[in-house]
Formats: C-alpha cells, sequence, structure tokens
C-alpha cells in the first residue's frame, strides 16, 4: 500500500496546480497554432500547384483557339451554309399552295369544260368562268367541286355566281371557290 | 513598466494565452486558409474548365480540317443560288425564262418590283410573269417554278383563254428570296453545326435542279468570298 504526504503548504499546491493547467493550456494552444500554420502552409502550396499546372493547359487552350481562329472562314462557311439549309429545305420541292389548288382544280375539272378564266388571288379564292357544253359535263363539274370523294375534302366552299344557257346550248358558269389548302 | 506587464500576464496567463492563440488562428483562417481555401476550389473548377474547352476546341479544329474546303465551297455556291444575299435581277430574268420557255411557254412581259417583303426570315421581291402556251403545260411551270433552282414562291395565278383556243394567257406572280447574309459566323467557342442526311439530300436536289437549268449555273453576284 502506497501512502503519499504532501506536506506542502496549501498556497504551494495551488501555485503547482496552476501551473500544470497552464502547461497543458499552453501545449494545446502551439497545437492549435501549428496546425493553423500548416494549413496555410498547406493551402498556399496547394494553390501554388494549382497554378503551375494551369499554365500548360492554358498554353493549350490559347494554341486551340490559334487554330480554331486560323480556320474561321471554314467556320464560317460551314455556318452560312447550315443557315441557308434551314430556309431552303423549308421552301425547297413544297409546292406553292396557290399551286396546290391550280392542280387541283385541273383535275376536278373534265376535259370536256372549256376555261375561259381561273385566277388564283393571295387570299386563296379561285375565281372561275367556264363554258360547259352540256348539263351531263355541268353536273361532272358541280359534281366533282362538291363532292368530298372527288375533291378529297380540299374544298371548303363552292358558291355560284352565275349560270347561264346561250342559244348554242352551252352553259356559261362562274364560281368562288374556296380550298381547305389555304 | 517591464516588470508591470510581467506580473499581470503572471496573473492572467490562464486567459491571455488562449485568447492569443484563437485571436491567432481566427485570424489564419479568415485571411488565409478560407481565401486560400476558395480560391484552390474555384482554380479546381476553373482548370476543369479549360481542361474541357481545350478538348472541344481540339474537336473543333479536327472536324474543320477534316471539311473538304473544295467541297464546301462548292455547297456555299449552291445555297448562295438558291438564296443569294442580293435580289441579284440579272440571274433571276435569265431563271424565270428558263423555267417558262423550257415547257414550251413564251413570256410577254416581265414587271419586277423593288419593294421587299418579309417571307418568314428571309427578304423577297415580286415578280410579275405574263406568259402565253398551252394550258396543259401550265402545271409542269409551276412544278418548275416550286423546284426552282433559286427560291420562288407563286403568289397569285391568273389565268384567261379565248374560247376554242389551246393556248392561255398566264399572269403569273411571284416572290423571289433572297435574305442577307448572317452576321455572325460563330465565336470560337460556339459549337460546330453537323450537316445532317437531310442537309446532304437538300444539296443532292439542287445539284441536280442545276444540271438541269444549265443556264443557271453562274456564280451569285456579290463578293466571292463573304468573310473577308
Amino acid at each position: 500500500m502506497k501512502i503519499s504526504i504532501n506536506l506542502l503548504p496549501p498556497e504551494d499546491i495551488a501555485l503547482a496546480i496552476q501551473r500544470a493547467k497552464f502547461y497543458k493550456i499552453q501545449l494545446i494552444g502551439i497545437i492549435i497554432i501549428l496546425t493553423m500554420i500548416f494549413l496555410t502552409s498547406l493551402t498556399v502550396a496547394l494553390r501554388i500547384l494549382q497554378g503551375r499546372s494551369m499554365a500548360p493547359v492554358q498554353t493549350k487552350v490559347v494554341a486551340a483557339e490559334q487554330r480554331v481562329s486560323d480556320l474561321k472562314s471554314t467556320q464560317g462557311y460551314l455556318m452560312l451554309l447550315k443557315d441557308r439549309l434551314k430556309v431552303i429545305d423549308q421552301y425547297l420541292g413544297v409546292s406553292s399552295k396557290q399551286s396546290l389548288v391550280y392542280q387541283l382544280m385541273d383535275k376536278l375539272i373534265p376535259p370536256s369544260v372549256i376555261i375561259n378564266a381561273i385566277s388564283i388571288n393571295q387570299a386563296g379564292v379561285v375565281t372561275f368562268v367556264a363554258i360547259v357544253p352540256d348539263s351531263i359535263s355541268l353536273d361532272n363539274l358541280l359534281s366533282n367541286l362538291t363532292d368530298q370523294e372527288s375533291n378529297d375534302g380540299q374544298i371548303r366552299e363552292v358558291s355560284v355566281e352565275s349560270l347561264n344557257r346561250g342559244r348554242d346550248g352551252f352553259y356559261r358558269i362562274s364560281f368562288k371557290i374556296k380550298s381547305e389548302i389555304l | 513598466m517591464k516588470k508591470e506587464i510581467i506580473k499581470f500576464y503572471s496573473k492572467y496567463r490562464l486567459y491571455i494565452f488562449p485568447a492569443i492563440v484563437s485571436l491567432s488562428s481566427l485570424f489564419l483562417i479568415v485571411f488565409a486558409i478560407y481565401p486560400q481555401t476558395m480560391k484552390l476550389i474555384a482554380g479546381q473548377k476553373s482548370t476543369e474548365k479549360l481542361i474541357n474547352r481545350s478538348k472541344l476546341l481540339d474537336i473543333k479544329v479536327a472536324a474543320l480540317e477534316n471539311l473538304n474546303d473544295k467541297d464546301l465551297s462548292r455547297k456555299v455556291e449552291l445555297v448562295l443560288n438558291a438564296l443569294p444575299p442580293e435580289k441579284d435581277f440579272g440571274n433571276t430574268f435569265a431563271l424565270l425564262q428558263q423555267l417558262v420557255i423550257q415547257p414550251g411557254f413564251s413570256m410577254t412581259s416581265i414587271t419586277v418590283s423593288n419593294s421587299s417583303a418579309k417571307v418568314g426570315n428571309s427578304d423577297s421581291f415580286d415578280v410579275k410573269l405574263e406568259l402565253k402556251g398551252p394550258r396543259i403545260l401550265l402545271s409542269t411551270i409551276l412544278n418548275n417554278l416550286d423546284n426552282s433552282p433559286r427560291l420562288i414562291r407563286v403568289k397569285s395565278i391568273d389565268v384567261s383563254s379565248n374560247q376554242g383556243q389551246q393556248n392561255v394567257d398566264v399572269a403569273l406572280a411571284l416572290q423571289v428570296l433572297y435574305a442577307a447574309l448572317p452576321q455572325n459566323y460563330g465565336m470560337i467557342d460556339s459549337p460546330l453545326p453537323e450537316l445532317s442526311q437531310n442537309d446532304e439530300g437538300l444539296i443532292s436536289t439542287l445539284e441536280s435542279i442545276k444540271r438541269t437549268i444549265p443556264a443557271t449555273a453562274e456564280s451569285p453576284r456579290g463578293k466571292s468570298n463573304p468573310f473577308e
């Protein structure tokens, strides 16, 4: 059994405890300061290394930029080509609506019908004046224009403006037609 | 004085030392560690960006270098014939004459309007054609116009004929398209457009149309190199 007897006066004991406490604090403080200094040095060193590793990449980018600049006119040609093709795609080989309407009328008018005038305006109204030799042709013409099966549902409205029968037995007829195409 | 300071420190060192350590650490964190770490993170991001940019630029350079300059110039010439940067009346007249005469029509008059109108993103000027010819061939003319090597839209059609005559008088109002050259031909970083199959198809169509109408095989007017 170990018996420890401290014979020091109480003031000295308090002083010794205070000193031991301070040494502990001092040790911890120094560790903290050293850690901070280490971290500071580490970040600064990493920054320097990073700056050095960035330099060759930057040089490479500048070189690539220069090469692209040298090929600027090729790039310009390609951009122009693509830009123009976008517009050409919208119109090339795409029939104008007026052409489509004319072709539709051409298909629907029986060959026996003599066309005096046909006009397709920008608003899409077809004005049509014709001479029809007989009532069968007239029937055919009217049924073609009004029957959805014959005109594939592409005619919205047919208005007969005038219909006369002359002494020669020919019918003179004028229409206004609105097409679904327009 | 010095002795007093030492005495003061000895008395309160338990508080003064930790305070000095804390303040120093705080100072290092605020003025060195934190800003440097932030810069390090930002630097890492910008390095990654630079590497990616470098890769993209390399790919772009390779793609540009692989392009055949002659082939590209030929394609550009074709599309500039189809949609020139200027009105180009001379070539338009020659082309319209070809498109009309080929099917057997004769042109009695041609009227050109100097005013411009917008058709989509392009500009256009009006041309009025007065023609004479067999009615049966009018569809061919309309088809020719719709498939012309220069972009042309039919605006209105007026056909009139005398009774019993095969020939008809036709008045066609047309819109001939043109478009100014783009202002921006792309920056260094802008992605390179690729020609799709559809684009190549369009170019082939333009080539075949051009072959059928040899009189229009002129180069467009204006600068030979629009990028100069």
